[in-house]
C-alpha cells in the first residue's frame, strides 16, 4: 500500500516537473527569436525620439531608422543653414533644386492646405517667430505687426516645379506640422526593410507602430495625454498605425493673465481659439495624421467631425476646452477612458 | 521504510518546487524605476520606491543639470540650459519624460503599463 502511494506521488511529481520543463524550454525559445527588445533614441527635429523594436533584427532596424530620421532632419530643418528648406526660404525668390522627398512633402502640404480649406498653412513661420514660439522669447505682437506678416504668407506662393522650389522674398516655409509624421513613415519603412515586424516609434509624442501586435500577441497600448493635467485621459488599443496628438498645452505662455497657445490660426495669425484642447488623429499614414491633428485643432469640433465624415480610414479623439471627450465610432470600442463624459461621434 | 524515505524526499522536492514557483510568480513588480540617460547612454537606473532622498549632478559640455529625488519622486531641480523646459516639466509622470534637449539629458520611467503616450 505504501509503495503504491509512493509510486503515485513519484509519478505525479515527475509529470509536474516534466510539464514545467517543457514550458520553460518553449519560453526560452521564444525569448531567443521574438522577445528580444531593443531600444534606441534620437535627438532630432527639436524633440526627443525613442524607438523600441522587438525581434532579432531590432538593433540594425533601429540604427537604420535613426540614420533616416537624422538624414531627413538635415533636409527639412528650418534653422539649419544647409537644409533644403532653409535654402528655399533664403534664396531671395530664386529657384532652388530640391530632392524628390522634399518635393513630395511640399506637394503633400500644399494639397493638405486645399483639403483643409487653409487650416494647414506651412508659410506661417514668420508669424510664429513674431510670437516667439520658435525661440522661447515669447511676446504678443500688435495688430499691425501681425497683419503685415500675414501679407507675406500664402501657400499659393510656393512654386514646386520639376525638382525646383521657390518662394517670394519674405515668405518662409516651415514643415513643422508634417515633418515629424513623415519622418515617422520613413523610419517605419527603414525598420521594415531590416526585417522588423514589431516596433513602436515615439517621435516626441507622435506614436507610430509597426505590426498589429507585440511578440506576446497583445496589441499596442497607447495613452492619450490629458490636456488639462497629469497622466492620460484614456488608453487606446491599436494595431499598426499612427496616433498623433496636437494640443495647445504643448507650448504656451501667459501674459497679463491671458494664455497664448502655440497653434496659430492661419487666418488671424493669432492662437487658434476653436474650443478644442487637443486633437488626436489615428490613421495609417504618419504625415497625414500629423497634418490633420494640427489643422483639425484649428477647425474646431464641428468642422473636424464634418471632415471625418467625408474621409475614410481615419479616426479621431477630440477633447474640448470644457473637458468633453469625443471619439469616432470606428475606435470607440478600442478606447478605454479614465474620464466619464465621453461622446461617440457617428457617421 | 524505504518507501517512506522516498515519499518524504518527493514531498520535499514538490514543496521546494512550489516555493520557488511561488516566489517567481509573486516577485515584486519593478514598478517605478526611473532611468536617467544622456545622449542615449544610461547613466542611472533608480528604483524610486526604495531610493532615499538625494540629488544627482550630471554635466554635459561644461553645463550642469541637478536632479532631485524626494519622497519617491524625481525631477530636474536646476539646469544650466537656456530654456529650462526640463525644470518646468516638474515631477516625472508616466508617459511624459523629462527632457533637457540642450544637454541631451532624459529622465523617464522604465517599463510603464502602456507602450507610449500620444501627446
Amino acid at each position: 500500500m505504501k509503495k503504491k502511494y509512493a509510486a503515485a506521488v513519484l509519478l505525479s511529481a515527475l509529470l509536474m516537473l516534466n510539464s514545467c520543463a517543457a514550458n520553460n524550454s518553449d519560453n526560452s525559445n521564444a525569448n531567443v527569436t521574438d522577445d528580444i527588445k531593443n531600444s534606441g533614441s534620437v535627438f532630432a527635429m527639436d524633440t526627443y525620439m525613442t524607438i523600441t523594436a522587438y525581434g532579432q533584427n531590432g538593433k540594425k532596424g533601429i540604427e537604420a531608422a535613426q540614420k533616416e530620421i537624422t538624414r531627413l532632419e538635415k533636409l527639412w530643418s528650418v534653422t539649419d543653414e544647409n537644409s533644403e528648406i532653409y535654402s528655399i526660404d533664403h534664396s531671395g525668390g530664386s529657384e532652388v533644386p530640391i530632392s524628390a522627398e522634399t518635393e513630395e512633402l511640399l506637394n503633400f502640404a500644399i494639397d493638405m492646405h486645399r483639403q483643409t480649406k487653409g487650416a494647414l498653412d506651412i508659410t506661417l513661420y514668420p508669424v510664429l517667430r513674431a510670437w516667439g514660439f520658435t525661440t522661447g522669447k515669447y511676446r504678443v505682437p500688435d495688430d499691425s505687426e501681425i497683419s503685415a506678416l500675414l501679407e507675406c504668407k500664402g501657400v499659393e506662393r510656393i512654386s514646386v516645379v520639376n525638382g525646383n522650389a521657390s518662394v517670394p522674398e519674405n515668405t518662409e516655409i516651415d514643415l513643422g506640422a508634417v515633418a515629424k509624421g513623415c519622418a515617422g513613415d520613413a523610419a517605419a519603412k527603414a525598420l521594415k526593410e531590416q526585417g522588423v515586424t514589431s516596433a513602436l516609434l515615439d517621435l516626441g509624442g507622435n506614436i507610430q507602430t509597426i505590426g498589429d501586435a507585440k511578440p506576446d500577441g497583445t496589441k499596442w497600448k497607447v495613452g492619450i495625454r490629458d490636456p488639462f493635467g497629469e497622466g492620460s485621459i484614456g488608453t487606446l488599443t491599436v494595431g499598426e498605425c499612427a496616433v498623433i496628438t496636437s494640443g495647445g498645452y504643448e507650448r504656451f505662455f501667459e501674459q497679463d493673465g491671458v494664455i497664448y497657445k502655440h497653434i496659430l490660426d492661419p487666418e488671424t495669425g493669432r492662437p487658434a481659439d476653436s474650443g478644442l484642447a487637443s486633437v488626436t488623429v489615428i490613421g495609417s499614414e504618419g504625415r497625414l495624421c500629423d497634418a490633420l491633428s494640427t489643422s483639425l485643432y484649428v477647425m474646431g469640433l464641428d468642422d473636424a467631425c464634418a471632415y471625418w465624415r467625408n474621409s475614410e480610414d481615419l479616426e479621431m479623439i477630440l477633447i474640448s476646452d470644457e473637458g468633453g471627450v469625443y471619439v469616432t465610432e470606428g475606435i470607440a470600442e478600442d478606447f478605454s477612458p479614465n474620464v466619464e463624459n465621453v461622446t461617440v461621434i457617428e457617421r | 521504510m524505504k518507501a517512506r524515505t522516498v515519499c518524504i524526499i518527493i514531498t520535499l522536492v514538490i514543496l521546494c518546487t512550489a516555493a520557488v514557483w511561488c516566489g517567481y510568480v509573486m516577485r515584486p513588480k519593478s514598478g517605478k524605476t526611473a532611468v536617467i540617460s544622456q545622449n542615449g547612454k544610461v547613466l542611472y537606473r533608480i528604483d524610486l520606491s526604495s531610493e532615499k532622498d538625494r540629488t544627482i549632478e550630471v554635466t554635459y559640455e561644461g553645463r550642469k543639470n541637478t536632479i532631485e529625488i524626494n519622497g519617491g519622486r524625481i525631477h530636474m531641480k536646476c539646469a544650466d540650459c537656456p530654456d529650462h523646459i526640463c525644470v518646468d516639466t516638474g515631477w516625472l509622470e508616466d508617459g511624459k519624460p523629462i527632457v533637457c534637449l540642450p544637454n541631451r539629458l532624459v529622465i523617464e520611467y522604465e517599463n510603464g503599463d502602456i507602450d507610449g503616450t500620444a501627446r
